[in-house]
């Protein structure tokens, strides 16, 4: 049975969402910037009314920041009761991934990508790498005397 | 001492009372006009407006704002002709006294936003003092016909319009007559006048409430007569005036005469004299609640958030003493119940600043009224809203939205009646307001009309888009700013439809959703979803490096503006630079440099134009910043996730942009990045 | 200690008329927010000052001064009375049936004050 996943570009490599798990995507019109949040943490958008965070993928998986676009894009993603954005350089597919398709990461892409991927599908010519998303953004327990 | 007490400290309860008020005025006037329509007198209901009013004048007179005063007055005095003449009020008096109200309210509004309150317009007292000898003209009550069974003693204190109304009755109504005897015992079990007096008002109209002295049942020396017409029990009544020694018996022998038949109908206002005469004014009015003003239930609040830090240190030391193999089992199942006791406590708290939807809407009947007026369209308005609450901060902005879409929904939406005649249609539009409790912690309200549906092409065509595929598409391009499905601009909608601010309050505001059903020919449905309560906070907006911040008002103890040429450096404090202020030195830190805003470079760290002094543990600091953009009242959202849930920032809010704020807490800001530990103490 | 009760419909305005007599020393304070609770509690407890509102509903502050003077144990009670501009009439009424005082909105809490001590000095001495 194929699943529906969004695919979205980070420095020209293809990456991939179950579709399920994402809400929706955005145009990125700039972020608040949080003071005192981790460095990955691009800032605080409002969507639809929501104040959620955005996780820079550039910054995450290491990479040079460019200048934004309009092709850039914030992938809001839902994680159990969190919604966190991801920012992302395009995404503009959608793409029915079959389980046939996708294959363990070859070790030098997990290597490469911090554990950041956790499989990778062939799509004809094309090598599409599904990520740990509760990992790009990062599980960081709330701090210890965060109350208020 | 005498000196000490200050009138003026009463304004806040004055307003809340004042709004109170103006909003039973406006009900009772609404079911005058709709008796007057039909040519029924209504004196219940003009006595009610004018015991309104001159409460309003009393109350305003003591806090000096005599344009209200004025107002009230002549109003007043128009309609103690009225009284005079049985309750009866000529049409033509209807308006001006609306007008009346409305000025009043007006004026309010102006107190409670503190602006200056504008005198009286010119014209209006004329108008008001002309009803007066309009209402002289009207024709006095006929003396009413049927005998009552009453003694002399208390047939003597019955006014011609009451007797009259005892004896005519309302449709099918009895008249009875119920004694209650008040005692000391009675008193502490809690059946007193007042409680026996607000239960009679669910089971019957009091015509006459009065008190005779001399010897009464059950060795009392007091009976209160109480004269009423009713549809209940004479068992339901004793038991409302708690049993005997309280007694009932009939005033008339047959059923009284059904009322006169009733004229022409006014389906809507009739709704609203059906809801008044349903709900005993003093059930609305609250015996028995108590008015509270929000700050102090937020006072609460914080206590009880001390409260839930002060848990969590006990937690830790409880699990610290786990670890070290304390026998701790009973002291964490008390923690526990602790635990559970402080949600609950918390939760009845925040019930106490919830108030009812129905009170919140009592106004849009008279919006439709004058909708109604203004547009020719024939309207009826059905409040479906039951006992549901909402918290009085979200109620408060809320309002204006709901407001605008059956505005929306009455101008844009309903067609004229020959145009829902050539349709099918009924000639009189429907306007519906409902709401849900929905899921936790959220209302469901809707806004449905059975008029045009959205065109969705024509929207498309005039905002130069593609047409939508979806009604969330539609949704999104009805609310872009300044968007107008109209030409000119109409009257009533202002400019256009204005749904962008329907969505600012709904989504943006208060976090909520807003959703749109339409179906061509058949009407429009706005759904909205909003939270049960929200956390208001009064703000001071600032900038630092570029952007905007908001801190909340009650932290900050001073403003000062900074002078580069009196800030002192001392030698060998690492950088810290002090600020004077009122002859004592202040450490001055760098927002920008706090915020991590500062350039790269490092220490531009700049001094500001201005500074806010917070205490931080005790201790006065200051923050330097670059402008001070103004004060406003502002809704904090909390940050929920663990990626920003960092010390010195309370949570975020909306000044407008669409961009989320920071609502900075300095002190903590301070704390948590001042170097590496504590800084020495500047003086 | 003297125990005055205060009798108005409206919260605000018996906050207010507390406040203005609290500087009198040793008063306590009872509160009824209508004529008819006004009378109940009259029947059941002595007082030694009455503040009345005339606007209430159900019974008036008029029948409530009414009530006060038919009865013997309280025909010394002193009434002061609470009016506004076009109670006119009424004030004149209350005045002929007993109440002792008036004050008419807006007044001072000076002047609310000085009738009350010259009042319970009055009854005391």
């Amino acid at each position: 049975m194929s699943v529906l996943h969004v695919v979205f570009k980070v420095d020209g490599a293809e990456y991939a969402l179950p579709a399920s798990d994402v809400l929706q995507m955005e145009t990125f019109t700039g972020a608040t910037p949080v003071p005192g949040a981790p460095s990955h943490v691009a800032g605080l958008v409002q969507v639809r009314g929501r104040v959620i965070p955005v996780v820079d993928a550039r910054v995450r998986f290491g990479l040079p920041p460019v200048q934004r676009s309009l092709d850039t894009r914030v992938v809001v993603g839902q994680l159990g009761n969190r919604t966190v954005g991801l920012l992302v350089d395009s995404a503009r597919e959608v793409l029915k991934l079959d389980p046939a398709q996708v294959k363990p990461p070859p070790p030098l892409v997990v290597e490469g990508a911090r554990g950041f991927v956790k499989a990778v599908a062939q799509v004809g010519p094309r090598l599409v790498m599904l990520i740990d998303f509760p990992r790009v953004i990062g599980e960081e327990a709330p701090d210890g005397d965060g109350q208020r | 001492m005498t000196g000490s007490v200050d009138l003026a400290d009463f304004l806040p309860a004055y307003l809340a009372e004042a709004e109170e008020l103006l909003g039973a005025a406006q009900r009772h006037l609404l079911a005058v006009e709709a008796s007057v329509r039909r040519g029924l007198a209504h004196p219940r209901a003009v006595r009610e407006l004018f015991r309104a009013l001159h409460t309003i004048k009393g109350l305003s007179a003591m806090v000096d704002v005599e344009s209200i005063v004025s107002i009230a007055h002549w109003m007043e005095t128009s309609l103690r002709h009225s009284d005079r003449a049985g309750g009866r009020l000529p049409e033509s008096s209807v308006e001006p006294l609306m007008e009346g109200l409305r000025e009043i309210e007006q004026r309010v509004r102006q107190l409670a936003a503190g602006k200056p309150v504008t005198p009286v317009p010119a014209g209006l007292l004329e108008r008001l003092e002309a009803l007066e000898a309009a209402a002289l003209g009207t024709d006095p009550a006929k003396p009413a016909p049927v005998a009552l069974e009453l003694d002399a003693t208390v047939s003597a204190r019955l006014s011609a319009a009451e007797r009259e109304q005892l004896t005519v009755g309302a449709a099918g109504k009895r008249a009875v007559r119920l004694d209650f005897i008040p005692g000391a015992e009675r008193a502490s079990s809690g059946i007193t006048i007042n409680s026996v007096r607000e239960r009679v008002a669910k089971l019957a109209e009091a015509v006459k409430v009065l008190p005779l002295s001399g010897p009464a049942a059950g060795g009392g020396s007091l009976t209160f007569v109480l004269l009423l017409l009713t549809d209940a029990t004479d068992d339901a009544l004793l038991e409302a005036a708690g049993g005997p020694p309280a007694s009932v018996r009939a005033l008339t022998a047959a059923p009284a005469v059904p009322a006169a038949p009733i004229v022409t109908t006014e389906p809507e206002l009739e709704a609203v004299v059906a809801r008044v005469e349903e709900e005993p004014e003093e059930q609305r009015r609250g015996g028995g609640t108590l008015r509270v003003e929000v700050s102090r239930l937020d006072e609460a609040l914080e206590r009880l958030a001390a409260l839930v830090v002060n848990r969590s240190r006990l937690t830790r030391a409880v699990a610290a003493l786990t670890a070290a193999g304390a026998p701790t089992r009973e002291l964490t199942a008390i923690l526990q119940e602790n635990g559970r006791q402080l949600r609950d406590m918390r939760a009845a708290i925040i019930r106490l600043r919830m108030v009812k939807v129905a009170d919140v809407l009592e106004r849009l009947p008279l919006l439709v009224r004058g909708l109604r007026r203004s547009t020719g369209k024939a309207v009826r308005l059905e409040l479906e809203v039951g006992d549901a609450e909402l918290d009085k901060a979200v109620a408060d902005r809320l309002l204006p939205a709901l407001v605008h879409l059956v505005r929306n929904a009455v101008d844009h939406a309903l067609e004229l009646p020959e145009e829902r005649r050539a349709a099918g249609k009924p000639e009189e539009g429907l306007v519906r307001l409902a709401c849900h409790g929905g899921a936790s912690g959220l209302l469901e309200l809707s806004v449905t009309d059975d008029g045009r549906g959205v065109d969705a092409e024509a929207v498309a065509r005039r905002a130069g888009v593609p047409v939508p595929a979806t009604s969330d598409g539609l949704l999104d391009v009805l609310c872009r700013p300044g968007f107008s499905t109209r030409d000119a601009a109409t009257s009533t909608s202002g400019r256009g439809m204005g749904m962008d601010i329907v969505r600012r309050i709904t989504v943006d505001q208060l976090g909520g959703e807003l959703r749109l059903e339409t179906r061509p020919g058949q009407g429009t449905t706005f759904r909205l979803r909003v939270p049960l309560t929200i956390t208001l906070l009064d703000a001071l907006i600032f900038e630092c490096a570029g952007l905007r911040y908001a801190v909340a008002v009650g932290s900050v103890e001073e403003l000062i503006d900074v002078d580069a040429a009196r800030l002192t450096r001392p030698a060998g404090a690492s950088g810290v630079v002090l600020v004077e202020r009122r002859g004592s030195a202040v450490p001055l830190l760098s927002l920008e440099r706090l915020l991590e805003r500062g350039s790269p470079d490092g220490q531009r760290g700049g001094t500001g134009a201005k500074a806010l002094i917070v205490r931080q543990r005790g201790e006065p600091v200051a923050f330097a910043v670059d402008r001070l953009l103004g004060q406003q009242e502002i809704v904090l959202r909390p940050l929920e996730d663990p990626l920003v849930r960092v010390p010195g920032v309370a949570g975020a809010t909306d000044l407008g942009d669409g961009q989320p704020t920071l609502v900075l807490d300095l002190a903590a800001l301070g704390a948590a990045r001042s170097g590496n530990g504590r800084r020495e103490r500047a003086t | 200690m003297p125990e005055v009760l205060v009798v108005d419909d409206s919260k605000v305005m018996r906050d207010m008329v507390v406040a203005c007599l609290r500087p009198y020393p040793g008063l306590t304070f009872t509160h009824a927010s209508s004529g008819l609770e006004a009378i109940e509690r009259l029947s059941l407890q002595p007082y030694d000052l009455l503040v009345l509102d005339l606007n209430m509903p159900d019974i008036g502050g008029i029948e409530v001064v009414e009530f006060v003077r038919s009865q013997d144990r309280l025909r010394n009670l002193p009434i002061i009375i609470v009016t506004t501009r076009g109670d006119e009439a009424s004030r004149a009424r209350a005045l002929a049936v007993g109440a002792n005082r008036f004050m008419t909105k807006p007044f001072t809490p000076d002047a609310i004050l000085a009738e009350a001590r010259a009042l319970l000095e009055e009854k005391r001495g």
